[in-house]
């Protein structure tokens, strides 16, 4: 896969994931215990042997450039390709902000011309997923298409008012779309992953810009097809995916994964999911804990009770402490006598002694970074 | 031409650690998986990168393979730098000879023009066989202070095992007088450690001279120290005062995978400034699910429990089914024990099974030892102190 690079767009609308995105963008939200959302993307990427990877950022992009680094655990580190950072900036044309994912490709317009590969794989990044990426560009390839949209059938992934859903054909062409319908009518949902010739994206999108159009979806994707501009079809994702655009999905995709089937079809051995390395020591379990239906990184400390519970790395749990149905990211600490239910905390958070905190189920509290209760 | 370096550190890694029986069989003693995630060379290599010695010669020799590709670019010790870094060293051919390495200090005699590449003022010998925490700068500065020309790392033994040991008498200061090699009335308990730091001057001239004498076992302790002491070299001895713990024995790196168990631990492994790096095989986090019992125990990235394990250590990948129970044990990674078998006081190579119902190791009595790859059928059982590898029948 030489000649193929990958682009991802992290500049997405994150108000419904509440204070978990103040700091932070989707990209960078810690999941599944010692991952970001973002790993699952550059690692698909990666896998299918792309090289040179550009990263779109925008609002609160630091904290996704302190894990992407040098690309090192990607093996993004080379001379020639490599990891590509693309923070917004300030020119003349740019006010830094963009209105949609089309102007950020505008602004870097300069890395498109100076890279060399022949096609492009674009990615949103709020949908998780562990993709066969090669062969959707293989599919590419021998369908001859101009564009190839990747989509799934899992209805789990279907919202009202948001996304972009796809008509296609036995042959796998676009017949239509519908962008942020009231009510999605078609069945396949587009997972925002799309490949591309590299001087026809180019093209396309300094078009675009020059007619004020922003959406990807709405301005472009939508106008090829209806207007038959272009051939393009659509590859089928039949893995587990995850839409994280809320708490509620960042909530249920952290216990998903705690099925085993799920979490197979997620973690696939053919497919490793690399991150950022922290070196930890094992996790301890004390002698009087318990441990139930739970999922834990390196680093964590357990004297207490956890249930049904995503651990990240370096969390401890006091004895006599009772975590049921909780996310608790990195370094988190729940002191004795302390009950949490349907908690998510942010990095670092503390629950001080005989605390209590229950959600409900369908609405999970969220703890910010650093807060002490 | 390279920048030159005040000390490099040169890692002794080629010895077969035959005393570790099957686990040594495909692997040198270095690249044997410790601790839930980590390889023993891990421990001198974090030390090094943690003291800030940043250029490293691992010399290799018996069964290099695992070693060699686990040490990669050096990158999980933050080795992979263009002025130094890590570097495998293997004996090679010479214009005038061809051999392998005949005993520590001809190893290091052998790779006397990759030590002068660097120009170091103090050379750091290492060996790969022991788990401790170590801060190789502060005796670094120990031994400038004093002016030495060599200095010991040593540590105090109980008196009873000092006959084990080479033992360093000293005056008041640590200057050492006098080396007594595994002495029956032993006037101090200052065990050396294997970890030296000479000035490379020196070093440099006792290595030329001790090739020179055909009699010469080549070695550190038999002949290099000895030499320098007698000639009225400045020897001091380095008091170091941690846990530190030979796993040069099958029991021994039992008790000390078991020591991480304690509680507080002996050695400080959650210690942020003193990391232990390592290669990371990059699995999601671990499971256990409803049903299991996990107790007392270390588990790390990308284990399945769902049966019974107390007291036990286990590395990445490894899978514990429904009904198996497994007991103050030390599982490597990618091992599975499948349903209702039992483990108990056994090290666990890598890739090892324990098919359904099988029994290995005992309550009581030495520690059970299942080979790189082997399965132990169905209904088998492997007694207290037994090794099986894959010639084993059962």
């Amino acid at each position: 896969m030489k000649d193929v690079m990958g682009i991802i767009y992290t500049g997405e609308n994150d108000a419904l994931l509440r204070e978990l995105t103040i700091i932070r963008a989707i990209a960078a939200l810690p999941v599944a215990g010692r991952f970001r959302v973002i790993d699952f993307l550059v690692s698909s990427m990666v896998n299918a042997g792309i090289r040179n990877i550009g990263v779109i950022m925008q609002k609160n992009y630091h904290s996704l450039m302190d894990h992407l680094g040098s690309g090192k655990e990607w093996d993004l580190h080379g001379k020639i390709n490599g990891l590509h950072i693309l923070p917004p900036f300030l020119t003349r044309e740019n006010v830094g902000l963009y209105p949609g994912s089309l102007d950020a490709l505008r602004s870097n317009n300069d890395y498109l011309t100076r890279s060399k590969q022949e096609l492009i794989v674009l990615s949103n990044s709020t949908i998780i997923y562990n993709a066969h990426l090669d062969e959707m560009i293989s599919f590419y390839q021998n369908t001859g298409a101009d564009i190839t949209l990747l989509y799934t059938r899992d209805p789990s992934m279907r919202r009202d008012e948001y996304g972009t859903y796809l008509s296609v054909d036995e042959s796998g062409n676009v017949k239509d779309l519908e962008v942020q319908p009231t009510h999605p009518t078609y069945e396949n949902t587009f997972m925002q992953v799309l490949v591309i010739k590299r001087e026809f994206l180019r093209d396309m999108v300094d078009k675009a810009v020059a007619h004020g159009f922003h959406s990807l979806d709405r301005d472009l994707l939508l106008r090829l097809v209806q207007e038959k501009q272009a051939k393009v079809n659509a590859y089928e994702y039949k893995g587990m995916c995850w839409n994280i655009d809320s708490v509620q999905s960042y909530f249920r995709f952290n216990l998903d994964i705690l099925d085993p089937e799920k979490r197979k079809g997620l973690f696939r051995e053919d497919l490793p999911v690399f991150t950022k390395v922290r070196d930890e020591m094992p996790t301890y379990y004390g002698d009087h804990c318990k441990t139930i239906n739970s999922m834990l990184a390196d680093g964590c400390q357990i004297e207490g009770t956890v249930e049904n519970s995503i651990l990240f790395r370096g969390v401890k749990i006091a004895p006599n402490a009772y975590v049921k149905n909780c996310i608790i990211m990195q370094d988190g600490q729940v002191q004795e006598g302390a009950y949490l239910e349907n908690c998510i905390l942010d990095k670092q958070a503390v629950i001080k002694r005989n605390a209590r905190l229950i959600g409900p189920e369908a609405y999970p509290i969220v703890i910010a970074k650093n807060v002490v209760i | 031409m390279l920048r030159k370096k005040t000390c490099i550190a040169m890692l002794l890694a080629g010895g077969q650690g035959s005393r570790l029986g099957i686990l040594t069989k495909n692997v040198a003693k270095p690249a044997i998986p410790f601790g839930g995630k980590y390889r023993i060379i891990d421990f001198p290599l974090s030390n090094c990168t943690n003291s800030g010695i940043d250029t490293v010669g691992v010399l290799t020799q018996y069964q290099p393979l695992e070693l060699n590709a686990y040490i990669g670019s050096g990158a999980p010790w933050d080795l992979d730098i263009s002025n130094g870094g890590v570097f495998v060293l293997p004996p090679y051919q010479k214009a005038t000879s061809l051999e392998w390495y005949k005993g520590t200090a001809n190893a290091i005699y052998q790779n006397m023009a990759f030590i002068e590449q660097y120009n170091p003022d103090y050379v750091l010998i290492l060996s790969g066989d022991h788990i401790y925490k170590m801060d190789y700068n502060a005796m670094l500065d120990f031994h400038i202070r004093n002016g030495a020309d060599a200095t010991i790392a040593v540590r105090e033994v109980p008196w009873e095992d000092t006959s084990r040991f080479g033992i360093m008498n000293t005056d008041s200061a640590g200057k050492i007088v006098e080396f007594e090699e595994k002495p029956k009335n032993a006037k101090s308990n200052k065990a050396s450690m294997g970890v030296y730091i000479f000035t490379w001057e020196k070093l440099r001239y006792y290595l030329t001279e001790d090739e020179a004498d055909k009699k010469s076992s080549n070695d550190f302790g038999k002949n290099i120290i000895p030499n320098m002491l007698n000639d009225k070299q400045v020897l001091y001895a380095y008091d170091f005062v941690g846990y530190w713990k030979d796993v040069g024995t099958i029991e021994s790196l039992w008790e000390a995978n078991m020591d991480l168990l304690e509680s507080p631990m002996p050695i400080d492994m959650h210690d942020k400034k003193w990391r232990i790096f390592a290669k990371n095989p990059g699995m999601p986090p671990h499971y256990i699910a409803d049903g299991a019992t996990v107790t007392d125990s270390l588990i790390t990235e990308g284990c399945e429990v769902y049966g019974k394990v107390n007291h036990s250590i286990l590395f990445a990948g490894v899978i514990i089914e429904e009904g198996a129970n497994v007991e103050y044990s030390v599982i490597m990674p990618g091992s599975v024990i499948r349903r209702g078998a039992v483990v108990r006081r056994s090290i666990l190579a890598e890739n090892a099974t324990v098919s359904a119902g099988a029994i290995v190791g005992e309550k009581e009595g030495n520690i059970a030892v299942v080979g790189q790859g082997v399965n132990v059928p169905a209904g088998a059982s492997v007694s207290a102190g037994q090794q099986v590898d894959e010639n084993t029948e059962f």
